[in-house]
């Protein structure tokens, strides 16, 4: 009973989430289109839940993920302002991003600072820069090229005639994300040595694992999602402003808590990460079209969120009895 | 005098049957054992006493009336302590709060009366005969023998409730140096003059012959035995907790030791030689460096010389070590060892991913392969290479780290304190392999605070003190009262 | 239709149902979206409250959704109403932010209103103040203040478009009078709205300009650095000399400044129920079949003074 509620309960809970939107609008919630949208919506949310889940599975975890992505968007922004081409503008905001990364890393695992502290202070820094940057400003309108904006509103045409189903490049993209980290975490050395530092450091070290090193490189990976999230926000606004990604932060650590809650020994894992994902996109898109207030909804995401980490826990406690 | 019987106490955890029938005679003034392998139900039948558990069946009585134990309070009232292994204290307080902590904090004008609060610390320590600790000093600096001495000593100190009568002490020497041991020893003695009942909960056999009046022996959930001191007998125990023999726990010596596969100096100003087919025992107090010798070897530890393997250096740090054919399985399994959250074999494969990886990606069914064969050679029972380590016992979490060691065929092996915590059952096996691990041609290094177990596994005994390998002895023929003299020699000379 | 609606709800999360749904059953009447990011602020409550007022006349259901600062989540939720099918959506952000929602509309041919959002071609109608005019009628009160003659100190903000078209305007203004000079054109830091730093930055203009009756006039773009202004002029001691202070918007507190009868004398107030009310009758023309002319409609402003701050 115990090992169900825990392994199962979450996808239980789930299922019985999509199976009531389903129930209550019949005609809207599971359609192609509706779920299409869904994809899109969720994209950015994706993939820094996908990267946060790699430094979870080291132990760690970056707050400063919503500030990069913000500050990844007014670089790019500001390059387009001052005339500079997608290429160029992208890059330097990945290198900003991959920057941020290092920086966050080896705060630390080369200065050992502990990473509720190193990213609280890093999330400052980022968002001061892209204060600084950008003059506090929203930058849109002209500036943004109407090529990267149009990215977000593109994809692959999936059919649908007048109203076309257009499978978007975001989602796209997240999923070629969710797909990249899922082979770097389960398929690779690399992804094996990063869990084993989750769960236990010195073990890890004394088996030879190179902890300092590794436990740095997993920052990159939070550091560059983030900003690539950033430009996905941009280009879907069509602008950027210093404090638009700010709130992917706590969502994404919620959509990985949420999915811990599925695997096997409470392990942060990327596909159970984009359940997480789902969860919570289905309950805005869901309750959304429920006409239910925004406040409430909020409330109620944050209800089901404590009800999952709860039977979780309950169910490891009856596990745990023996 | 006190006295507590149990009569057929029995408790089950969904379907399994954790105690069928346990018996339990305990009085005061005496030192009761209570012996049995990991899984017998010592732990349960300890936290049935301790009102953490209430037992499906069974009978307790104190001095003849009937008790139940329904909540820790009761077994509180009841004038029951328990003193685990890792006693648990608050690091930043002085000895005399740490002492208090259960305790009504003397008080004047509402603030705390420190001058009583140290006094009360400092008689309930002499009435213990514990001289040298200072109630004033913070908890952090005592070493863990005088902690466990400062946790008993606080139950002396009078709060108004039932004098304690009975304590409670699980696997008490399990992190204490002889010294400390000795110690507690003399404390024990103290507190059995005082009319205290004590159980006894160990694995070793030496501290249970010493200090035991009586002691139970308890096997699958049943009280197999309660043996007086006279017939108490090392070999009688062991068989009525295994329910076999014990002739072959410890294997056969090697015949012929060949030649010399690892050189190490620099080891604090010392240097130490493992050769092929050897177990070399490391014997020292606690404190003596024998933890940090291997941690040198292994590369943890900042090394002052060389160390070679076949005369070729091994560089510096545990992943040139692991690569060269250097194993290690830790002493504190739980830190040091295994994740104790994922599958098993994850464990298992860590120091050898590298070669279980082409290009970088894992080949999951090589992987499989070495979990389950190295699994297999040292006896693991487990439903599989992604149970949970947490789930297993303390001994299959010990073969766990074990079948991590020689996966990958080891040159050489270095085991920090093998068997601690494990049950005669899976020691055996431990042993068994540690031999064939030598046969087949790696060189054992053993460093052990099981006296008995480094005479009966090893070949040849060095003596550390202060992190320096000394003197040598050979293992065959000697005593334990030997092996003790010449560990004090050392450390007086 | 309850019988059916409470069979459903008991399948899944009965509890949403009952806390959430006051409306979803009983919809007869049209069904509009307001998405905004904003609803936390003042400004945007009082017209949101108005066009809730106007549509409950009409017999709509209206559906407030607030993204709480997340613009990204305004695309998201526009392409959630366009998929439950509402008959009309009412956006508050800047709608060049949120064009994948708008094409999303578009193609589900569902009508976009902005209240006091920004124009956009995919936008029925924006319903907003006329920020021309509001600079203008601050900037004539000035000229006609002083008698078309003296020295004003301007505070503009030509970063923010919104408030840059009232700075042209007053430029204009005072450029028409021949003996008007803008003695300064400053631009505050913002970062606390204005206050402070307009502060500092006039106490410079003041000690510039010591001579009582060389400076005139202040006009502010918007009220935060008037306040400021003046907060410099009465440190100063220099309340006495008749300098003329404007603001736009209104705030409470100029509000309570102007009332007082000082230097602060003038602000505009934007009808902001005005604007919810006639966003409300603009999206009940478009739906009732009316194809809008202008795609910019203006709800009339107020002139605040002395006479009329405390209403």
């Amino acid at each position: 009973m115990g090992h169900a509620l825990r392994s199962y309960g979450t996808l239980i809970g789930m299922a019985a989430v999509i199976l009531f939107f389903w129930v209550m609008l019949p005609d809207t919630f599971m359609t192609a289109r509706n779920w299409i949208n869904l994809s899109q919506q969720m994209s950015m949310l994706i993939v820094v839940a996908t990267v946060m889940t790699v430094v979870m599975a080291v132990g760690d975890f970056d707050l400063s993920v919503g500030a990069m992505a913000s500050l990844a968007g007014v670089v790019a922004a500001v390059l387009f302002a001052q005339g500079h081409g997608i290429a160029v503008a992208v890059a330097a905001a990945l290198a900003v991003g991959l920057l941020g990364g290092a920086l966050n890393g080896a705060l630390v695992s080369l200065l050992g600072i502990l990473p509720f502290v190193a990213t609280l202070a890093t999330l400052t820094i980022f968002s001061g820069v892209a204060f600084l940057v950008s003059d506090g400003k929203t930058i849109s309108g002209r500036a943004i090229p109407e090529a990267f904006a149009g990215f977000a509103r593109g994809g692959i045409v999936l059919g649908g005639g007048e109203r076309p189903l257009v499978l978007s490049w975001l989602a796209i993209l997240a999923f070629l994300g969710v797909a990249l980290v899922w082979l770097v975490l389960e398929q690779t050395s690399y992804g094996r040595r990063l869990y084993a530092l989750g769960g236990n450091m010195e073990a890890a070290r004394l088996a030879g694992i190179k902890v300092a090193r590794l436990r740095l490189t997993a920052f990159l990976f939070t550091g560059v999602g983030a900003a690539v999230a950033g430009l996905m926000y941009a280009a879907r606004v069509a602008s950027a402003n210093p404090t638009q990604g700010d709130g992917l932060m706590l969502t994404a650590i919620a959509a990985v808590f949420l999915g811990m809650t599925m695997t096997r020994g409470g392990q942060p894992r990327v596909l159970a990460t984009l359940a997480g994902v789902v969860v919570l996109g289905v309950m805005d898109n869901g309750l959304t079209q429920l006409n239910v207030d925004s406040y409430v909804r909020e409330v109620l995401v944050g209800a089901i969120i404590l009800a999952a980490v709860s039977i979780s826990a309950i169910g490891r406690r009856a596990v745990g009895m023996r | 005098m006190r006295h507590l019987v149990l009569t057929g106490v029995a408790k089950a955890y969904g379907p399994t049957l954790a105690l069928r029938g346990v018996s339990l005679d305990l009085r005061g003034g005496e030192v009761h054992a209570l012996m049995g392998e990991n899984g017998a139900g010592k732990s349960t039948l300890i936290r049935v006493l301790a009102g953490l558990e209430r037992a499906d069946a069974g009978e307790v009585t104190l001095d003849a009336a009937p008790l139940r134990l329904t909540g820790p309070e009761v077994a509180t009232a009841a004038g029951f302590r328990f003193l685990h292994q890792e006693v648990q204290v608050v690091p930043g307080l002085s000895v005399a709060e740490n002492m208090h902590l259960a305790h009504r904090i003397p008080q004047r004008w509402g603030l705390v009366d420190w001058g009583r609060m140290r006094a009360a610390a400092a008689a309930a320590l002499t009435e213990l005969g514990i001289a040298g600790i200072d109630p004033r000093v913070t908890m952090a600096d005592l070493g863990p023998g005088d902690r466990m001495l400062a946790r008993i000593a606080a139950t002396l100190i009078a709060d108004g409730g039932p004098e304690p009568w009975l304590y409670v002490l699980d696997e008490p020497t399990a992190a204490l140096s002889h010294a400390e041991a000795e110690r507690l020893f003399a404390v024990i003695g103290r507190l059995v003059g005082r009319g205290a009942g004590v159980l006894y909960v160990s694995h070793r056999m030496d501290e249970v012959m010493r200090l035991a009046d009586r002691v139970t022996v308890l096997r699958d959930g049943v009280t197999a035995s309660v043996l007086g001191r006279a017939a108490m007998d090392r070999d009688r125990i062991i068989r009525d907790m295994t329910g076999r023999d014990v002739d072959a726990l410890f294997p056969p010596r090697a015949a012929t030791v060949g030649r010399v596969l690892l050189e190490a100096d620099g080891l604090a100003g010392g240097s130490l030689a493992l050769r092929a087919g050897e177990v070399v025992g490391l014997a020292g107090l606690a404190g003596a460096g024998r933890n940090a010798l291997l941690k040198t070897l292994i590369g943890a530890l900042p090394r002052a010389g060389t160390v070679r393997l076949d005369g070729v250096a091994v560089p510096p740090g545990p992943t040139a070590a692991w690569a060269a054919g250097i194993a290690y399985v830790p002493r504190d399994r739980r830190a040091e060892g295994v994740m104790l959250g994922q599958g098993l074999g994850r464990t298992v494969s860590l120091p050898h991913l590298g070669v279980l990886a082409r290009a970088g990606f894992l080949r999951h069914r090589a992987e499989a392969r070495l979990v389950a064969d190295s699994g297999a050679a040292v006896r693991l029972k487990a439903r599989g290479p992604g149970q949970a380590v947490a789930e297993l016992s303390g001994g299959n979490q010990q073969k766990v780290l074990f079948a991590r060691a020689l996966a990958g065929r080891p040159r050489i092996l270095l085991l920090d304190e093998p068997t601690r915590g494990v049950d005669v059952g899976a020691k055996a096996d431990i042993y068994a392999l540690v031999r064939r691990m030598a046969q087949e041609g790696a060189a054992v290094a053993v460093a052990s605070s099981d006296l008995a177990e480094l005479i009966g596994l090893c070949d040849r005994i060095v003596l550390v003190r202060a992190g320096r390998p000394g003197r040598a002895l050979t293992a065959e023929g000697l005593s334990e009262a030997a092996l003790l003299a010449a560990i004090y020699d050392g450390e007086a000379a | 239709m309850a019988l059916t609606f409470s069979r459903r709800a008991a399948v899944g999360l009965g509890f949403v149902a009952s806390v959430a749904f006051a409306g979803a059953a009983a919809a007869e009447g049209e069904r509009i979206a307001v998405i905004t990011p904003y609803l936390a602020q003042p400004g945007t409550q009082f017209y949101v409250e108005a066009f809730q007022a106007r549509a409950g006349e009409l017999g709509w259901e209206v559906n407030v959704i607030d993204t709480a600062g997340d613009v990204a989540a305004v695309i998201s939720r526009m392409e959630d109403v366009v998929n439950q099918g509402v008959d009309a959506i009412v956006l508050n952000v800047d709608p060049a932010q949120v064009g994948a929602g708008l094409d999303a509309a578009a193609a589900a041919k569902i009508p976009v209103f902005g209240m006091d959002a920004g124009a956009d071609a995919r936008i029925q109608a924006n319903i907003t103040s006329n920020g021309y005019a509001m600079a203008a009628e601050t900037a004539v009160y000035v000229a006609n203040r002083i008698g078309g003659a003296g020295n004003v100190v301007m505070f503009t903000f030509d970063p923010f478009p919104p408030v840059q078209v009232r700075g042209v305007i007053a430029d204009a203004v005072f450029g028409n009078y021949p003996d008007i000079k803008v003695l300064d054109r400053i631009t505050p830091d913002v970062a606390d709205g204005g206050i402070a730093d307009a502060r500092a930055k006039m106490e410079a203009v003041l000690a510039a300009n010591p001579e009582p009756g060389s400076i005139k006039a202040v006009w502010a773009a918007w009220d935060q650095p008037a306040l400021g202004a003046l907060q410099a002029i009465e440190a100063a001691g220099r309340q006495g000399e008749g300098i003329v202070i404007t603001g736009i918007d209104a705030n409470p507190q100029a509000r309570d400044e102007i009332a007082k009868g000082g230097n602060f004398e003038a602000s505009v107030a934007q009808d902001f129920a005005g604007i919810g009310r006639t966003t409300a009758d603009t999206v009940a023309r478009v739906l009732g079949g009316e194809t809008l002319k202008a795609n910019v409609i203006y709800v009339p402003t107020k002139l605040i003074t002395a006479a009329n701050a405390a209403e």
